[in-house]
């Protein structure tokens, strides 16, 4: 493609609907737009396994040593200092050179037909685990949470570039007629390091960019109607600004007017349905059960819900933070944070999976659950104990669109200090996302400042032997 | 305006004799094969050494042609004999280039081309851009007097070739509304419009266009635009991003462009006032154009690391933004298409490199009178030999923790910081702390950096600037001050090439070169060259923003109308030969301006600190650190969108619905999208709904009750305060319509106010309000 040709294709008005992440229902506004709807067919180049990713990011960097990774070694060789070999060559955030390795703080069981090892912190996801595909072997770059969440999310650790969800919408479109396809979740005790560079468009078209919902309040900011605006009010608003500026596009002639008239029936329609999307109360009382979701109060359950809600909405990327789970030790310790954490997760974690199975949605949806890096074998001193961000080694969970159920993929040395085996780098795990959604990661490019941009820059190698 | 309908019919009339078919019968090296051997060839057969396959370069004559063993992959004149043809039409995979994993293959009609420029005798141009800038004469055109300077004659040239005639004029009410917005961002008073349309003085539009260059409102609008591409920002970035103060360097933005300070020195005191020999207040803080960088402040970082990567940002910024040149991509490897070696990136990089912050706020200066600044300076200095002292002192003593262990000298030094750390508060809490760049001396050596990392130097570099661009004369000292200097050298091809094209863009929502930051090989060609060489001449005579400004909106090619013409759609859908004007959504802060204009909210204060309007509840729901937001209930309420304190971890959300970045790298142009969230905003956001609500009362204020007709005329009053032009039947029909059936929809107890909200409501929705027409 000429870089004319791509410059029209991001500029031009017709993008909101072509290639947008707010993708107009084809039949709905069609009528209305005429031969301006060019809806983008999703053009996979490889057979997509998945139509939606539902990405539950643990902000902060859970501990692998605590929750997935066991090293009955570690535990034997606890309060002695690492072996030096081990350290050359690595930098760490706190870490001052004289810290002990750190025994796990938590008894390990065996669960499932697949034999999934697990710590009893998580005591909801043992009875998935057979569904579920651990990644032992992960490794990142940086060690800063605001860079290495960019760097998983963005293929970059400088703020500016497009997130995953980003691209996923430009690469595909979204089946979502009354929503935008992108939308960021959050719960936990605060908001994400890097905020919202973390589902920005960068260079992408913003239309691409994820849309926060809240999960109190309205969901979409200014999605209220002003006092006095009833349905019916806002409904002779939005025609009223439709026919004028129809009555405008008839002697201008410019095309752009037309996006703007379906962009406001669209607003409309949002402000319809947004409401009954976020009522979590129209689900039986089994389902709020099982994710521990209490309709109207702010929690990880309710967002998870919510996910499931939005996919079968057509929503192509939810992306979830949870945050806090940075266990440095003292008062954010492995012994009495992190278990604090795990249970605000783990049982609408389990549900999410349950649930998706039950709607048999499972084999289309992908969920990936995991932090940006993982922590140290290392101690750091405070008391009670924690651990310093870990680049080297940690580990995260896929299950289900295309993901061979069932199985752990990585390992690491006896210590946990680095992988020895099947290493899964960030680069790798994004081009396996994309892949499972048909997306050659070489061929998802951008032109941006006289350079061809992918989120997997010039790395990536599909990690097979995951795949179903 | 009649006499330009009479131009334009007599235009029509005379027709145009040449046919509009435009076919290239000798082949370009610029537009035709550079573009082809950059696509298909460079990646491996290019300036990058390190990539570089078969010791092959096919971006330079001597190797393309060297004798390879009997044959030479090019024989100029000779087609025939050349070995890249037989490669590029290889039918065996092994053979043929670009190798199949490499991307698609030539096509014939790229072969054709191919073979045409080597018969022709396969001269290899350099890229345009770095080519000396010409002196072109504008061309003289029987337009039967529709152009009015040279702008007109260069477009009239290239329209007439195409067979195009330019759109007539632009009616006067659309023109003084276009005018507003493009040099003030404000709306037209009705007054303004009515008294435009009525002079009939022959200079009638130059007046106007003169009395806006003067309206201090004028540094607002272009200083913003500037300000993009400093990636102004409230806040330190990252993910604390906790606030810092900037303000002053956007006050000194705004005050250059209102003085029409000369581009060269405006580019001078920017990238190194520090350097000056006796720098000045204004000079220094001035350099907060690189100090704009994000600060990373989270628990653990490394400063080197940061430091690094602001240095980095400092030199792609300047690249992109004086030069439209993409040189970040040589941080890793030498370029893959322009001629810039990844050891230039480091010479370049050792400009920046030797200034004293360190992922630090620091340094800081003063922004006072001489006097306070001086006695600041020493209280600072004073300040921190006491500290070091007090510290010195300190641990020998401080065993126990028993207080009257401390020496009396050190209770008197302690007391006598306090006193002066006092005396410094006090200066700081009536004078602002500007972020400034200080040189370090001696300086910092520079290496080159293996795959761009920091942590892994390779060899030693110096200072100094691109092979491929001019050399300047030898000088004692190259450093920032050099540097910019170089920039701004006459014989260099590209800073004012780039800044002309950057101005053009604003007013016409694109460049002659589109690709406005990227004037390199990947980049699109100029669509007028010798108009772009004209104007960057033009503008080395005196660098003066405004007088260039003043001749592109007094030019007959800006004054066109914006209609659509059917006829274009075809032959030219991007408005590329300029046959009509843009039209063009306005930005976010434009958004806000426009609105506290036609509500008469509007607070006029020019510059000072950001302020705190109102914005939806829940804004900060997903950032780390909660922040303040004490909304603004006095006059600050209402001031300019330009001045909203922006956090860049969580913008304003009229902000990011209208495009805005969040300024972590430079922004040269902006998006231009159209989403329902745009339209969610401006319908049902708080600060624009009170603005309707203002503008209702304005119209209410202005059109009496006991009027005859008062509602026809509120309602073409309020219609005119918004588009500058008066409704049409048919219009005010559907808007008459409307305000009946709100009547009935509010019901009698409704009171006028919320009545004529509605409608100013529906007005500040259309497309027109927030369109540049």
């Amino acid at each position: 493609m000429n870089q004319q040709l791509r410059h029209l294709q991001a500029s031009t008005r017709r993008a909101f609907l072509a290639q947008s992440g707010i993708n107009v229902g084809a039949l709905g506004l069609a009528s209305l737009l005429g031969d301006e709807v060019t809806a983008r067919v999703p053009t996979p180049t490889s057979r997509p396994r998945a139509k939606a990713i539902i990405y539950l990011f643990m902000a902060g960097g859970p501990s692998q040593l605590e929750l997935f990774d066991q090293k009955p070694l570690l535990g034997k060789m606890s309060g002695e200092k690492p072996p030096q070999s081990f350290l050359e060559g690595k930098r760490f955030a706190f870490l001052t050179g004289e810290e002990r390795l750190l025994g796990p703080r938590r008894p390990f069981g065996i669960y499932g037909d697949s034999g999934a090892v697990l710590s009893n912190l998580l005591p909801h996801l043992r009875n998935v685990v057979d569904d579920l595909c651990f990644l032992k072997g992960m490794t990142t770059d940086v060690f800063n949470h605001g860079p290495a969440k960019l760097f998983l999310q963005t293929g970059s650790p400088q703020p500016g570039r497009p997130s995953m969800g980003s691209w996923i919408t430009y690469g595909l479109g979204s089946e979502a007629h009354n929503l935008p396809g992108f939308v960021v979740l959050q719960s936990g005790p605060r908001g994400p390091r890097a905020g919202s560079a973390l589902w920005a468009s960068g260079f992408l078209p913003t239309t691409h960019q994820g849309v926060p919902f809240r999960s109190e309040g309205d969901a979409i900011l200014n999605l209220r109607s002003p006092k006095h605006y009833d349905r019916e009010g806002q409904r002779a608003f939005t025609d009223v600004v439709a026919d004028l500026n129809q009555q405008r596009h008839d002697v201008i002639g410019d095309p752009e007017i037309r996006t703007r008239i379906a962009a406001y029936e669209m607003a409309y329609r949002m402000q319809i349905s947004a409401p009954e999307l976020m009522d979590l109360s129209s689900e039986s009382q089994a389902v709020l059960d099982m994710y521990g979701a209490e309709p109207g109060k702010a929690s990880f359950a309710n967002n998870a819900l919510m996910a499931r809600r939005l996919v079968q909405r057509g929503v192509r990327f939810v992306q979830l933070y949870h945050t806090s789970w940075d266990q440095h030790g003292a008062k954010q310790s492995l012994e009495e944070e992190l278990p604090l954490r795990c249970k605000q997760v783990d049982q609408a974690s389990a549900a999410l999976i349950k649930d998706l199975k039950q709607h048999g949605m499972l084999d289309e949806t992908l969920v990936v659950w995991g932090g940006e890096f993982g922590r140290t074998p290392m101690g750091q001193q405070n008391e009670p104990s924690g651990r310093d961000h870990h680049v080297d080694a940690f580990t995260l969970w896929l299950a289900g669109g295309g993901i061979k159920p069932g199985i752990t993929y990585g390992q690491t040395d006896d210590l946990g200090l680095s992988v020895v085996d099947q290493q899964v780098h960030v680069h790798d795990l994004q081009a396996t996302l994309l892949h499972l959604m048909g997306i050659d990661h070489t061929q998802l490019t951008y032109r941006f400042q006289g350079r061809d941009f992918r989120l997997t820059d010039v790395h990536g190698t599909i990690v097979k032997d995951i795949l179903a | 305006m009649p006499d330009d309908m009479n131009r334009y019919f007599l235009l029509a009339t005379i027709g145009f004799g040449v046919s509009s078919a435009c076919v290239a019968e000798t082949v370009d090296f610029s537009s035709d094969v550079k573009p082809l051997l950059a696509q298909h060839c460079w990646k491996c057969h290019g300036p990058d050494e390190s990539s570089r396959e078969a010791d092959l370069r096919l971006d330079d004559f001597s190797s393309v042609t060297a004798d390879r063993g009997g044959y030479a992959v090019l024989v100029p004149g000779v087609a025939a004999e050349s070995t890249i043809l037989d490669r590029v039409r290889a039918h065996d995979e092994d053979e043929r280039m670009p190798p199949t994993a490499a991307g698609r293959g030539l096509n014939e009609e790229e072969i054709r081309t191919l073979e045409a420029w080597i018969n022709a005798g396969a001269t290899f141009q350099q890229h345009w851009s770095f080519e000396p800038i010409r002196n072109p004469v504008p061309p003289l055109v029987a337009d039967a007097g529709w152009s009015r300077n040279a702008i007109d004659r260069f477009v009239f040239a290239r329209l007439l070739k195409l067979g195009l005639a330019p759109s007539p004029s632009a009616e006067r009410a659309t023109l003084i509304r276009r005018l507003y917005l493009d040099l003030l961002g404000l709306l037209p008073s009705p007054e303004a419009v009515a008294g435009f349309q009525r002079d009939d003085s022959s200079d009638a539009y130059e007046s106007l266009v003169d009395s806006l260059l003067a309206n201090p409102h004028f540094g607002e609008r272009w200083g913003r635009y500037w300000l993009d591409q400093a990636r102004y920002a409230d806040s330190n970035g990252y993910t604390i991003d906790g606030p810092r103060v900037m303000w002053p360097y956007r006050n000194w933005v705004i005050d250059a462009f209102n003085r029409d300070q000369p581009f060269d020195m405006f580019t001078t005191q920017q990238l190194a006032g520090d350097l000056s020999p006796a720098p000045t207040l204004p000079e220094l803080v001035a350099t907060g154009f690189h100090r704009n960088t994000l600060i990373n402040t989270e628990g653990g970082v490394k400063a080197d690391q940061f430091r690094d990567e602001q240095v980095k940002d400092r030199v792609d910024t300047t690249g992109v933004v004086w030069m439209g040149l993409t040189v970040g991509c040589a941080k890793c490897h030498s370029h893959k298409y322009d001629p810039i070696q990844q050891d230039e990136y480091y010479a370049l990089y050792a400009f920046f490199n030797s200034t004293q912050d360190n992922n630090s706020v620091e340094p800081i200066e003063l922004v006072a009178e001489a006097e306070s600044r001086q006695r600041w300076r020493d209280l600072q200095r004073r300040i921190q030999e006491l500290k070091e002292r007090i510290d010195e002192a300190t641990p020998k003593l401080a065993t126990d923790g028993d207080e009257s262990a401390e020496s009396t000298e050190l209770q008197q030094w302690k007391s006598e910081l306090s006193s002066l750390e006092s005396a410094r508060d006090e200066l700081e809490d009536g004078h602002p702390l500007a972020m400034v760049l200080r040189e370090l001396r001696p300086a910092r050596q520079t290496h080159v950096q293996v795959r761009g990392d920091f942590l892994r130097p390779e060899a030693l570099v110096t200072a100094g600037t691109p092979q491929a661009l001019p050399t300047m004369l030898p000088s004692k000292e190259y450093d920032r001050r050099f540097f910019a200097n170089w920039l701004m050298d006459k014989d260099h091809p590209l800073t004012a090439r780039v800044r002309v094209n950057r101005i053009w863009m604003r007013l016409w929502g694109r460049g002659l070169v589109e690709t406005e930051n990227d004037f390199g090989v990947q980049g699109s060609l100029p669509s007028h060259p010798l108009l772009l060489d004209w104007l960057a001449r033009d503008f080395q005579r005196d660098w003066s923003t405004k007088r260039l400004i003043r001749l592109i909106v007094t030019s007959s090619t800006y004054r066109q109308s914006s209609q659509w013409r059917a006829e274009l759609a075809g032959v030219d859908p991007q408005n590329r030969w300029l046959s009509r004007q843009s039209r063009l959504r306005v930005e976010a802060e434009i958004v806000r301006d426009l609105a506290l204009s036609a509500s008469q909210l509007l607070t006029n204060t020019l510059g000072g600190p950001s302020v705190y309007p109102p914005q939806p509840d829940g804004v900060y729901a997903f950032t780390q650190v909660q922040r303040e937001w004490p909304t603004d209930t006095g006059a600050d309420r209402y001031r300019r969108g330009m001045y909203t304190f922006f956090f860049r971890s969580a913008p304003h959300p009229l902000m990011t619905t209208f495009d805005v970045p969040k300024f972590n790298q430079t922004c040269t142009c902006r998006d231009r999208s159209n989403t329902p969230l745009q339209s969610l905003t401006v319908a049902n956001d708080e600060a624009l709904f009170e603005m309707a609500t203002g503008l209702a009362e304005r119209v209410l204020r202005e059109i009496p009750t006991d009027q005859i007709d008062a509602d026809s005329h509120r309602l073409q009053r309020l219609f005119k305060i918004c588009m500058a032009r008066s409704m049409d039947t048919m219009e005010a029909e559907r808007l008459h319509d409307y305000l009946v059936a709100e009547q009935i929809r509010l019901g009698p107890q409704a009171t006028k106010r919320s009545v004529w909200t509605s409608i100013a409501r529906v007005v500040m929705n259309l497309d027109e309000f927030i369109t540049r027409e």
